[in-house]
């Protein structure tokens, strides 16, 4: 079957007026918790992942698929007006995106945020059609030594970009590795690091888990001390861009493009490394470097393009290898599996509807983003101004809710509350979750693939160095690992804000 | 004391449970990996960064003042009332049922943390449960418990 027969297929699931409805929930939901700061894509995907269990596998992905590229478009909104990022890929957008909005230009800002992204979701679609059927043929000669050495280098790399300290990164990761193999032995089913609990028996869910390190934590951080958030107040108009704004902002749109899908395709890339980035490389191209941060609509246009075409690019390795690349993709995998779908290299051939359905809705999607952002900024600058003390109960609401409804076990909301107080502990004394969500869902997967090439090899070690790919990706992964002590790598190495959504 | 210099600790404490937890599982060899293989390994690695860690700690010096700095200001009584309220929620949850419960726990948090006027708890309270209910009970078929008021 050729291209145009899949994209038949893909728009013909993603054409139905259910899945278009859901795809329309999906980036709705998304724009507004990108608006919402506090509740980030991970947190709005647990919540709505148990509102999937009725819909078929299509419209679940479609549907949560577009809470993570909505939530990219919302977050240059609060990072435009309010000085603050809706979610962490819209860090960068303040700089420029502020300034221009103290300066009157709110409109045009909040405009080639909107265009940018737009464009820039096409382009990683376009992308991801056409480097996912390849990539998937390749994938299917992957034995389990790949399959763990690329998931080694997949964590590393996270680690790596992580924002603080590497030995706390590698630590959360271990620890994530840990807590995923908690439960059965999947081999010789023993159970394992279970105290006897019944619950633990099939693992600690990833929701209580997610719910609790990025929902009660944030929510805690924020009430322990009193904040005040003053929103800016300018009337907003002209959204559409000029002539001589879109004459500036066309390169940074192409460039931030290119760069954001590519390094959403690396495990343990995406959207926050692609945002700063394209920045750094707006300014460093400039002619005039020196008005970065004053409000250049490149320091927008490049960002929030970069992000949208990370969060498109990130679909590469989790449908065709069934990796996840980031926390965003960990929690779309698990969706994925729950209603009995393993992506990897056979989906495209098993499952052609699914997996041409997402991407072809990834079209419609963004095209209602585009139609959504626009007129309804008026609507999203009233939901900035809901007061925390109002939204806080109703998170933490959310998230008692999305936790009992995946498992219908109270304790899950014990988890949830646990892993709360071990996320707000852990934000204190500078340990990320993104390390240890990744390395949790992962870590079963990390297992089975080490024990499998073992006893393929025979206990020889010399299996992950003897297949090339296998090699290479783990000479990389050493090579990160060790790149701090080498001084002119550990120069190199860029510091990332937080990552503290995906 | 440093911060760093207690979470060492505290991480070194948690590899030395995963080695050991590793080790009693059965760790096999690399011909046959048993059930205990992995956390021995992690555990391993998990006591070696938890030692760079506390060494980096040891050698940078004393930093005077940064634990306390990192509790200033917290409103500890907030935070405290607000794990409360939630460890009761989820204890009553299935007994008091969805509505009631969740009606409960919303009322005691906006009024907790930055005080509302009565009538604005309760009935954003009120409001919040019925709506919560009616989507996930009602339209997406979520079963939430009944409890006393048999609702659902």
């Amino acid at each position: 079957m050729d291209l145009w027969n899949y994209l038949s297929i893909g728009f013909s699931v993603a054409l139905q007026p259910i899945n278009i409805f859901y795809c329309f929930v999906g980036v709705f939901i998304g724009t507004l918790i990108g608006v919402l700061p506090g509740i980030g894509p991970v947190g709005a995907m647990s919540l709505l992942l148990p509102a999937t269990f009725q819909s078929t596998p299509e419209a679940a992905i479609i549907m949560l698929g577009g809470i993570y590229y909505g939530a990219m478009y919302g977050g240059s909104t609060t990072s435009i007006l309010v000085n603050i990022p809706g979610e962490a890929a819209s860090v960068v957008t303040c700089l420029d995106g502020y300034q221009m909005a103290r300066q009157g230009r709110a409109g045009p800002a909040l405009g080639i945020a909107a265009f940018g992204s737009f464009i820039a979701g096409t382009v990683s679609i376009v992308g991801l059609m056409l480097l996912a059927p390849p990539l998937s043929r390749f994938a299917v000669k992957f034995g389990p030594p790949e399959y763990f050495t690329l998931m080694v280098l997949g964590l590393t790399i996270l680690i790596y970009l992580a924002h603080g300290s590497m030995p706390k990164a590698l630590l959360m990761a271990a620890f994530g590795i840990v807590l995923g193999l908690v439960g059965l032995d999947s081999i010789n089913a023993v159970p394992r690091l279970t105290f006897d609990r019944l619950e633990f028996l099939d693992g600690i869910g990833l929701v209580p888990i997610v719910m609790g390190l990025f929902g009660i934590s944030e929510v805690l951080l924020n009430i322990e001390q009193e904040v005040r958030r003053d929103i800016f107040k300018t009337k907003i108009k002209g959204l559409f861009p000029t002539a001589q704004d879109w004459r500036a902002s066309t390169g940074a749109i192409a460039r931030g493009s290119l760069l954001g899908f590519f390094l959403g395709i690396l495990p343990g890339g995406g959207a926050v490394i692609s945002s700063f980035i394209s920045y750094a490389l707006e300014k460093r191209i400039s002619k005039h470097p020196e008005n970065f941060g004053k409000g250049v609509i490149e320091g927008v246009a490049g960002p929030e393009s970069a992000n949208n075409a990370a969060a498109g690019g990130a679909f590469i390795p989790l449908m065709t290898l069934g990796i996840p690349p980031n926390v965003v993709m960990a929690m779309l995998l698990g969706a994925f599996m729950i209603h009995g779908v393993q992506p990897g290299p056979l989906m495209m051939k098993e499952s052609p509807g699914l997996f041409w359905g997402v991407i072809v809705s990834m079209y419609v999607g963004n095209i209602m983003l585009l139609i959504l952002n626009l007129p309804l900024i008026g609507l999203w600058v009233q939901v900035l101004k809901v007061p925390y003390k109002i939204l806080f109960p109703l998170i933490l609401l959310f998230c008692l809710i999305g936790v009992y409804t995946v498992s219908n076990a109270v304790f899950d909301i014990y988890v949830m509350i646990v892993f709360g107080i071990f996320g707000y502990l852990m934000k204190k004394f500078d340990y990320e979750g993104a390390p240890l969500v990744l390395a949790f869902v992962l870590g079963p997967l990390l297992e089975n693939n080490l024990r499998k090439s073992l006893i393929m090899s025979q206990g020889d070690f010399s299996i992950f160095f003897t297949r090339p790919l296998a090699a290479i990706s783990l000479i990389i992964a050493l090579f990160l690992l060790i790149s701090p002590v080498i001084p002119w790598m550990g120069r190199k190495r860029v510091e990332i804000p937080k990552e503290d959504i995906s | 004391m440093k911060k760093d210099f207690f979470s060492s600790l505290f991480w070194l404490f948690i590899g030395v449970g995963v080695c050991y937890a590793g080790y009693d599982l059965k760790i096999g060899n690399f011909h046959d990996p048993g059930s205990g293989f992995i956390f021995f390994w992690v555990g391993i690695i998990m006591v070696g960064l938890s030692l760079i860690i506390f060494i980096q700690t040891i050698r940078m010096g004393p930093k005077v003042g940064e634990m306390k700095s990192l509790w200033s200001g917290v409103r500890w009584k907030k935070i405290i009332s607000v794990l409360l309220a939630l460890f009761l929620y989820g204890y009553v949850f299935t007994y008091l049922g969805f509505i009631l419960s969740t009606i409960l726990l919303l009322i005691f948090l906006f009024k907790t943390v930055e005080p509302q006027k009565w009538y604005v708890a309760v009935t954003g309270a009120i409001l919040s449960a019925l709506i919560a209910y009616g989507v996930f009970q009602l339209w997406l078929g979520s079963p939430l418990p009944k409890g006393l008021l048999n609702i659902g």
